[in-house]
């Protein structure tokens, strides 16, 4: 019931959870042996800024709009155009929708006659 | 009362899935003497409406059911502030039946009518929060998108009739002639059904609509849109099944569904709006069905390749759509729950949520990661099919398939950065958890993505797997209504 029957290899999330379990109970054995000086509530926990003061929680939270900045400087272009294409006039919509009629009945005729 | 009764239909549909399963299709006419005498005395071909319901049909309308369910109690406390209550629930109820009907029907022109009442009942819930500007737009949208696909429907109903005199689907296809006029009329059913479940490029609609929608509602019409993509199954393999068109239109759905996939999850990337974000990916996981379907066609007329992976791909497609309904519901119905607390969609005004609502936020880990296809999540499961099948096919697609699986989970990780993680800000000092019904609604479809995380197996072999056959297996559909059931 649990394994799903694949051409290359079954998978069983049951097996991956037990797995994992492995995992991160050895995880938890090597993190023990770690470092031992570490206290809670010190200065320890506090937020490290190369020694600058750090920001109020409204300051320094990264705001969606600047995620993945690099990524969509990259496709500035794709996205330009996908944009331009989005113009949220519902007249657009309807004939995207008539031009893809007339594409598919075209190529259907088209394969028909071939 | 509408929770309950959501329940009572919930549980009827698992006792009809069982004996589906156990005994295979059943039909039911309406006002006959008999529920399976399809055809009447002295008449030679069938006349009433009849619901012909297969291991396909009754996928759906678990899926319809479920969905219902979780959208219902959600709804409760979601809802409680406006005014017209009676209204709302009267017109989820009318979109549940229509729903229902689309997806249990054996005859075309009954399809067309349950999609009406489906679209209209949707675009009235789409616009019911008057109070909010963007709603009437949204609601227009849906209204007219579903109207041109509706009339193209009747439009290709019309052919039907001119040329077979029929309406019901099995006769038709017992009859069909692959004529000229039936090929335009293939063309018309299926950009209209693909317009309505959002495929690239008729997806436009769907971002401004289900943006704008009560979260409740919004799990609701995307389980309308799957009833279209039913509707597009049962059209390409029941109606039309094995012809030489068929690899033509495997292909067609195929570019559509990459098209659909890729297009979705970068506009998915890009977006700031919290419920535009997941209406994208929305779009793109529907791709990930229509790759998997239009394999199963473009491979229909070669039963080698059909069985050494085209069926594998039609199971991973048809699994993928019971999955998408659950993560996708329960990632909007998280997204309802911000708006809720927040009284924004905008991600560039959230942060540091996961400090107030726990369990909006576990829920949102749970949907997060099975539609980005983590493992040992339920998406993962259906994906891997996908992947594994399609492969075989051609990889290229696969690999664009894989490409967008890590965009949807750079997506999905943005905007739990943006609206869960990092410091309290002080403007939500004072939010708190949703109330428990809200909660409630969203475990329903949580513990539904855990079960099928834990038992893929189960769920192929007993749900996917039929439904595949089911769709495969034209003559049964068609000896249910011509031998009588």
């Amino acid at each position: 019931m649990s394994i799903l029957g694949l051409s290359y290899s079954p998978w069983s999330p049951i097996f991956w959870l037990l797995a994992s379990v492995v995992v991160m109970i050895m995880a938890y054995f090597f993190r023990r042996r770690g470092q031992k000086k570490y206290k809670k509530d010190t200065e320890q926990t506090k937020i490290f800024l190369c020694g600058e003061e750090v920001p109020e929680a409204k300051q320094r939270h990264i705001r969606a709009h600047n995620v993945y900045w690099g990524f969509f400087e990259t496709m500035k272009e794709y996205y330009d155009a996908n944009i331009k294409a989005h113009t949220g006039i519902i007249n657009d919509y309807i004939i995207w929708f008539l031009v893809l009629i007339a594409i598919s009945a075209i190529i259907l005729f088209i394969v028909g006659i071939v | 009362m509408v929770v309950a009764s959501l329940a009572f239909v919930e549980f009827l549909v698992i006792i009809l899935a069982r004996d589906i399963y156990l005994n295979g299709l059943h039909i039911y006419t309406l006002g006959a003497s008999s529920p399976n005498l399809a055809i009447p005395e002295n008449y030679i071909v069938p006349v009433r409406i009849i619901l012909e319901v297969d291991s396909i049909s009754i996928f759906m309308a678990i899926i319809a059911a479920t969905v219902s369910l979780a959208a219902a109690i959600y709804s409760l406390s979601f809802m409680k502030g406006e005014t017209g209550q009676n209204r709302f629930y009267t017109l989820l109820l009318l979109l549940v039946a229509g729903m229902f009907g689309m997806v249990l029907t054996g005859d075309l022109f009954n399809l067309f009518v349950f999609l009406e009442i489906a679209s209209i009942a949707g675009a009235a819930l789409v616009a019911f929060r008057t109070k909010f500007a963007d709603t009437a737009e949204g609601g227009l949208k849906y209204i007219v998108i579903s109207t041109v696909a509706a009339l193209m429907v009747l439009f290709a109903i019309g052919i039907f009739y001119a040329q077979y005199n029929l309406l019901n689907i099995g006769a038709l296809a017992h009859v069909m002639q692959y004529t000229m006029l039936d090929k335009i009329a293939l063309v018309l059913l299926a950009i209209a059904f693909m317009m309505k479940l959002a495929s690239v490029p008729l997806h436009m609609w769907c971002p401004d609509t289900y943006s704008v929608a009560p979260a409740g509602i919004t799990i609701m019409l995307v389980v309308a849109s799957y009833a279209c993509l039913y509707a597009l199954f049962r059209t390409c393999f029941t109606l039309y099944g094995v012809s030489p068109d068929m690899v033509t239109v495997g292909w067609i759905v195929i570019t559509l569904g990459m098209l659909t996939m890729f297009v979705g999850v970068t506009m998915a990337v890009f977006q700031t709006d919290i419920k535009r974000l997941m209406a994208y990916h929305c779009i793109s996981q529907t791709g990930y069905m229509l790759l998997g379907i239009g394999v199963g066609l473009a491979v229909l007329n070669r039963p080698e390749a059909l069985n050494t992976y085209g069926i594998a791909a039609m199971d991973g497609g048809i699994f993928h759509i019971i999955n998408n309904a659950l993560y996708k519901g329960l990632l909007f119905l998280t997204a309802g729950a911000l708006f809720y607390r927040t009284g924004t969609r905008d991600l560039n005004r959230m942060g540091g949520l996961a400090h107030k609502m726990k369990w909006t936020t576990i829920f949102y880990i749970i949907g997060a990661l099975s539609i980005s296809g983590i493992p040992p999540f339920n998406g993962f499961a259906s994906k891997l099919l996908i992947y594994e099948s399609v492969y075989r096919f051609n990889p290229i697609l696969a690999i664009v398939a894989m490409i967008t699986s890590i965009l949807t989970l750079a997506s999905f990780t943005k905007a739990f950065y943006s609206a869960f993680m990092g410091a309290e800000l002080p403007e939500y000092q004072e939010v708190k958890e949703v109330p428990k019904s809200m909660i409630a609604g969203m475990a329903v479809l949580a513990a539904g993505i855990i079960f099928f995380s834990l038992f893929p197996g189960l769920i192929v072999d007993w749900l996917a797997h039929p439904a595949t056959e089911a769709l495969i297996n034209q003559g049964a559909y068609i000896n249910g209504i011509i031998g009588g059931g």
